[in-house]
């Protein structure tokens, strides 16, 4: 059984042609968490758009699916129904789109588009509440528009308490810890352990092996130019915190 | 000197039909000023884009004929050109108007307040009271060289008189509904809305018609605000998609009064709808609309606000969003008299393209003689920011209710700040439903 499995994936950036990812391999269990490490430019960020079906991506070659979904025929809202999360570097402010109305519009579509019906309001705010507490938000930052006047530590909670909400079967943390004080790195280490389950697995992106203290993951890999250059377990985190990514430079090159 | 080519030095059909149609009604028309106001139009007739408030609206090219002044419809007709209201569940006063004449008949006066004087253009005039008697100097300031406002003034048959005391208050809102029996002329409504000092009214302009025949509504609305005095006023333009819309509004507040504005523009093949606006000493004006423009539709949206006593606040928002190949313009100056110190005045106009082949302008300006100000402006043009699409996309909402959601948000800032919240509810609802028409027709 696998949650996601990616073979071979080629992908470029559609303005300029130039390939980021060259023949990624990638299996991710029910359950697992794997980080995902690597040096700047390496493509990490890259994978996790051309998952989630960011726009201005082109895939060349290869599959990618979804606990058996080709995830590269889908558009993203029809990706995102079918389990994959991805918690942004940096989430965008939406004003005029309220925080609430929106978590609940996105919830239902999914629910919509899996064929089950909408949630009730009183079901809803129960959901909400329990989940944006574990997380330290207040009423206030649920009542503000999407992430309009969040500070960036309050952007990145929020991006947990919507994986909370929507409840993925993949949750991609792209770079989550950028930009977090410690405090807030924990807050957000712990409503991510929350949600972990035996069918539901992590990819967690990251520069540091700082976040993996708290997110202790079962693979670690280094992707570099493209591909994942060297797998292993929790070990391999800090001897790259100990020795950089000279090595797979060079390697890769 | 600006060269005009020979081209728009040319009299134009629509002209020519203007001049025959005063030429055989405006003698018949009561009240005085008509000939002044229009030789006022007649001097550069249509404005062309040559003359720079008209610029992006060429009158000259856009306007291809004119149809004759409206005779006044039977009781019956006006009748039967009555759709329902347009504000069912707005417990406000009636004055209706079809094809630029009042119909007391049709309208609902009732329990506005004591002193308080509320009466037609038309009765007024029928009974040999000039309006310059009625106490208001029309359309003072540069409001009073603009060409529509001269066609206005030459050609109006009817509208609202309405006065509140100094200290009185409208005790019922006021619908002013203006609308069209379906044939094809010329309506000119003139409203003058006198509000006194410490006084406080709000009026709802509704301007409905059918689809389908070239109907050009003229509209004058002429409001002084006394001092202390607190005005809400909101336009919702419905007009058919064969009609062409001027509509101006002329207001002077007084020191330390207030209006509230919002014009939401929903209808009409061309609209141009302007805002002259006089403030006195720490007066407070907001003005804010929301244009929402599809087909091969132009609507222009200019403002004109002149600051001209000390510390007076003004606030202009307006938003449109622009589909098919309709184009969208605004045009917004601010004017800081040189005794206008302490002015605060920020303004902002915001476009967003929803294909291809849809423009908007935007020309905010701000002209300051005053030194201690403080004044903003900013306007922005595009079409839906991509990474709030995927965004919303990216949590499961689908491409179609992502958009829809976006538009909405976007001219939310204008719709949710509208006082009235049985109007505010219905301009959402017209909101929702041009963006659902929109998903539907493409």
């Amino acid at each position: 059984m696998t949650m996601l499995e990616i073979n071979n994936l080629h992908a470029e950036i559609e303005s300029e042609g130039r390939e980021i990812l060259r023949g990624l391999d990638l299996v991710v269990k029910p359950g697992e968490i794997h980080a995902i490490m690597g040096p700047n430019g390496a493509g990490k960020s890259t994978l996790s758009h051309i998952l989630a079906g960011k726009p201005g991506y082109a895939v060349t070659e290869g599959t990618a699916t979804l606990d058996g979904v080709d995830l590269l025929e889908l558009d993203p809202s029809a990706r995102a129904a079918a389990g994959l999360f991805l918690a942004f570097q940096y989430p965008v402010e939406i004003p005029g789109v309220g925080n609430v109305t929106f978590l609940k519009a996105a919830l239902n579509a999914q629910r919509k588009a899996r064929g089950e019906g909408e949630i009730s309001t009183p079901d809803f705010m129960r959901l909400l509440k329990t989940a944006a507490a574990k997380l330290e938000i207040g009423q206030e930052m649920l009542k503000r528009p999407v992430n309009v006047g969040f500070s960036g530590g309050e952007k990145k909670r929020n991006e947990i308490l919507q994986m909370a909400i929507l409840q993925p079967k993949l949750c991609i943390l792209d770079e989550t810890d950028s930009g977090l004080d410690i405090d807030a790195l924990k807050i957000v280490a712990e409503g991510v352990n929350s949600l972990r389950s035996p069918d539901r697995s992590f990819i967690v992106i990251t520069h540091y092996q700082r976040l993996l203290d708290h997110i202790v993951p079962d693979v670690v890999h280094v992707l570099a130019k493209g591909r994942i250059v060297r797998s292993g377990g929790p070990e391999l985190a800090l001897e790259l915190e100990a020795k950089g990514y000279a090595d797979f430079a060079e390697e890769a090159a | 000197m600006t060269l005009v080519p020979s081209n728009l030095k040319r009299k134009t059909r629509a002209e020519t039909d203007i001049a025959a149609a005063f030429a055989a009604v405006g003698a018949t028309l009561p009240g005085g000023g008509r000939e002044e106001a229009f030789a006022r139009f007649e001097k550069d007739g249509l404005p062309h884009r040559r003359i720079e408030a008209y610029h992006f609206t060429d009158l000259h090219t856009l306007v291809a004929t004119a149809p004759h002044p409206a005779a006044k419809p039977s009781l019956e007709a006006a009748r039967a050109a009555l759709g329902p209201d347009p504000l069912p569940d707005f417990d406000a006063a009636r004055f209706v108007l079809v094809d630029g004449w009042f119909f007391p008949e049709l309208s609902d006066l009732d329990g506005l307040g004591d002193a308080i004087t509320v009466g037609s253009v038309g009765a007024a005039l029928a009974a040999g009271c000039g309006l310059e008697v009625l106490g208001i100097r029309l359309a003072d300031g540069p409001a009073q060289d603009d060409p529509l406002i001269g066609l206005s003034s030459a050609f109006y048959t009817d509208g609202l008189v309405l006065k509140v005391p100094p200290g009185g208050r409208l005790e019922r809102p006021i619908v002013v509904r203006q609308v069209a029996s379906g044939a094809p002329v010329a309506a000119f409504v003139r409203h003058l809305l006198l509000i006194g000092a410490d006084a406080e009214a709000t009026i709802v302009a509704s301007h409905e018609s059918p689809d389908g025949v070239e109907i050009h509504a003229h509209s004058l609305t002429e409001l002084t605000i006394g001092h202390d005095a607190r005005v809400t006023l909101i336009d919702r333009q419905k007009e058919g998609d064969g009609v062409f819309r001027f509509a101006s509004l002329a207001v002077a507040l007084d020191k330390n009064a207030c209006l509230d504005h919002s014009t939401i523009c929903l209808g009409a093949r061309l609209a141009r709808t302007q805002v002259f606006a006089r403030l006195g000493a720490n007066a407070d004006l907001k003005s804010r609309g929301a244009t929402l423009a599809r087909g091969r539709t132009h609507a222009d949206a200019t403002l004109y606000v002149e600051h001209l006593g000390h510390d007076a606040v003004s606030r202009e928002l307006y938003k449109s969003a622009v589909d098919g190949e309709a184009r969208s313009v605004f045009q917004g100056r601010i004017k800081v008299d040189a005794g206008a110190q302490g002015t605060d005045g920020r303004m902002g106009a915001h476009a967003v393209l929803l294909s291809d082949r849809a423009e908007a302008m935007a020309k905010p300006e701000l002209e300051i003689f005053a030194d201690d100000v403080a004044c903003a402006h900013g306007a922005t043009v595009g079409a839906i920011d991509d990474a709030l699409k995927f965004y919303l996309m990216s949590r499961g909402i689908p491409a179609a209710e992502t958009e829809k959601l976006l538009i909405r948000a976007f001219l939310g800032e204008v719709t949710d700040a509208i006082p009235e919240e049985t109007v505010r509810a219905a301009i959402e609802a017209d909101v929702e439903a041009w963006i659902d028409a929109r998903s539907t027709t493409r």
